[in-house]
């Protein structure tokens, strides 16, 4: 670790060794496998899963019905990646089930009303920004904690979505629209492209770019990070419109591929799962640690566990007993390791 | 070892801060020069917090200005102070404890390589500059929070070192240490006062402070009870002024 020496003299023979300060020798990897294990258990327990619905029912792993049960994690997962930088950003985004819904419809009414998709699609990406925007400003000024700020614009988005529409399903789309969430090529649906493109955008952005740093350093101390000279609130803003944005391109997707938009689509059922996704898949409820890989793996738990209980012929009631469980053990599990981890604890 | 006929490279004259009724601190003075140790003592609500919290703009005084180098300077944000060459360790270090070292070092200052963080180059760089201040270190890429007290006091020192600051504040730095951890980072705090650093550190550790610093300023119920050199002093004597059993006459000038 780290010592200042007692002896003033001596390290600068040690020094001599090492001229460009490279020292370590041979043993210079260190990849730090402490950071991915909870990943690598939920893939052993994704596998595992699979090869116990397999053996029961060799139907499970049959191709059409494993490209279908990615097809089903693909709009939580879309949506788990901004919520995945949020958690890790030390913040938490509830409104995502009702952006989802708030989304779909306005692209819809947009259409219906005669805007050319591509232009309704941005309207609806845009209302949900606009609610991601209204989230961070009502928790960074008015300093209403995010949980309690995006409940309320759950309601509040959710309620729009309702009024706009009546409470009436949206629809008659052209083909042209509901193609990009209906096609596929080469046999597999252009929304698992959709969800890859877009988890490999944010596992770059978190792991690489500036502003993924600085959303971690802001959620593992956001005193330290505001100490520093990272622009906290500035961040919260970024962070929850591109949520905000993302869940309404999730919703806008979902519209398109069952050529309907539903005032009721999305809702608290769907904030439930994307948020669970995110937390079983390792991302820390206190923020500062998380992957958008751990992410993807929880979405693809809840569908396997979703689309295996189906072929297995269990009852698809007791899918949320499995869930629940699941995600208690999930985070026991992760707060037994950071105790072990760090010694003051988080 | 005071320099007497030296301009000090940090003059505070006459500061004062008010919060509300209460008079936090009265026409405080202050020098510090380059090279040496200055140490601000004094009890608990004597206004030695109030003091570094001016210096590094965290607060703005009432009254008093600040010559940092012969400019005279107003510091709205601590950014500001930063940007004049002072570097603040604060008592709670400002570390994120799930991030490396490294990243710690750098923190609100990546390096980049696009619109991508160069990895490479900061790690490279926080291992030379640890070096450079011989601290070793098994791997940057160590997480803060696995490190012990001490550990994170150096990486925070050498955190404020690294943007080349020539004067540093450090705020009870021994507070959360123990009997080996603090002689480490004093050994560090020495080797900065070498190299010619302006250094200014409160402290309640009276044993430190009298292996450490050059100069004891003593601060009592926000005015300026004593000024003394290390060498020309004892315990004793800083005690009774910290207690107010002892002060100079007028309070606030430079003694010895």
């Amino acid at each position: 670790m780290i010592h200042a020496p007692a002896d003033r003299s001596q390290p600068d023979s040690e020094r001599s060794a090492r001229p460009d300060g490279s020292r370590r020798g041979g043993a210079r990897v260190n990849l730090d496998w402490g950071r991915y294990t909870q990943q690598a258990g939920l893939f052993a327990a994704v596998l595992g899963l699979g090869a116990f619905f397999a053996v029961k029912n060799r139907s499970f792993a049959a191709h059409d019905n494993l490209i279908e049960l990615l097809r089903a994690a693909t709009l939580y997962f879309i949506v788990a990646c901004p919520a995945t930088l949020v958690l890790v950003g030390g913040g938490l985004d509830f409104s995502v089930g009702s952006v989802y819904a708030l989304g779909g419809v306005n692209a819809g009414l947009l259409i219906t009303h005669g805007a050319p998709w591509p232009l309704a699609m941005l309207g609806g990406v845009a209302s949900g920004v606009a609610v991601g925007l209204i989230n961070a400003a009502v928790s960074v000024y008015l300093s209403v904690p995010p949980l309690i700020a995006t409940i309320g614009s759950f309601f509040f988005a959710g309620g729009i979505a309702v009024v706009i529409t009546d409470g009436i399903d949206v629809y008659g789309f052209p083909n042209s629209f509901s193609n990009i969430g209906f096609g596929d090529f080469a046999g597999i649906p252009y929304l698992i492209f959709y969800a890859v493109v877009i988890g490999l955008v944010f596992h770059v952005l978190l792991e690489k770019t500036t502003f993924g740093y600085n959303v971690r350093a802001t959620g593992g101390n956001r005193g330290a990070a505001a100490a520093n000279g990272i622009r906290v609130a500035r961040l919260d803003m970024a962070l929850y419109a591109i949520s905000g944005g993302i869940a309404a391109l999730a919703g806008i997707l979902g519209a398109a591929r069952l050529s309907t938009a539903s005032p009721s689509a999305g809702g608290a059922g769907f904030t439930f799962q994307v948020v669970t996704a995110v937390i079983v898949g390792g991302t820390s409820l206190f923020g500062g640690v998380g992957t958008v890989a751990g992410s993807a793996l929880g979405a693809i738990l809840f569908a396997e566990i979703n689309n295996g209980l189906q072929v297995i012929n269990v009852n698809p009631l007791y899918q949320s007993i499995f869930i629940g469980i699941i995600l208690i053990a999930a985070v026991a599990v992760d707060q037994f390791r950071r105790k072990r981890r760090f010694r003051a604890g988080r | 070892m005071t320099a007497p006929s030296r301009v000090a490279d940090l003059q505070l004259t006459g500061i004062s801060k008010r919060f509300g009724h209460v008079t936090a601190l009265d026409g405080v003075d202050l020098s510090a020069y380059a090279g040496q140790v200055l140490a601000v003592v004094g009890d608990n609500g004597a206004g030695k917090s109030t003091l570094i919290k001016i210096i590094s703009g965290v607060f703005r005084p009432d009254a008093g200005e600040v010559v940092v180098a012969g400019e005279r300077r107003t510091f709205a944000e601590p950014a500001a102070s930063r940007r004049a060459g002072i570097a603040t360790v604060f008592q709670d270090l400002a570390l994120v404890e799930v991030l490396d070292v490294s990243t710690n070092m750098f923190l609100g200052q990546f390096p980049r390589r696009g619109w991508f963080v160069n990895r490479k180059a900061m790690d490279a760089q926080s291992r030379a500059f640890l070096d450079e201040l011989r601290i070793t270190v098994s791997s940057v890429k160590t997480e803060v929070g696995m490190l012990s007290g001490g550990q994170r006091q150096i990486v925070a020192i050498a955190r404020a070192m690294r943007t080349g600051a020539h004067t540093i504040l450090l705020d009870e730095p021994t507070a959360a240490l123990g009997v080996q951890e603090t002689a480490r980072a004093a050994e560090l705090i020495r080797q900065l006062r070498d190299r010619g650093k302006t250094i200014i550190c409160v402290s309640h550790d009276m044993n430190f402070v009298f292996e450490l610093a050059d100069r004891v300023q003593v601060l009592r119920l926000g005015r300026v009870a004593g000024v003394r050199d290390v060498a020309h002093t004892s315990k004793d004597e800083v005690i009774a002024m910290i207690t107010g059993s002892l002060s100079d006459a007028r309070a606030g000038g430079e003694v010895a």
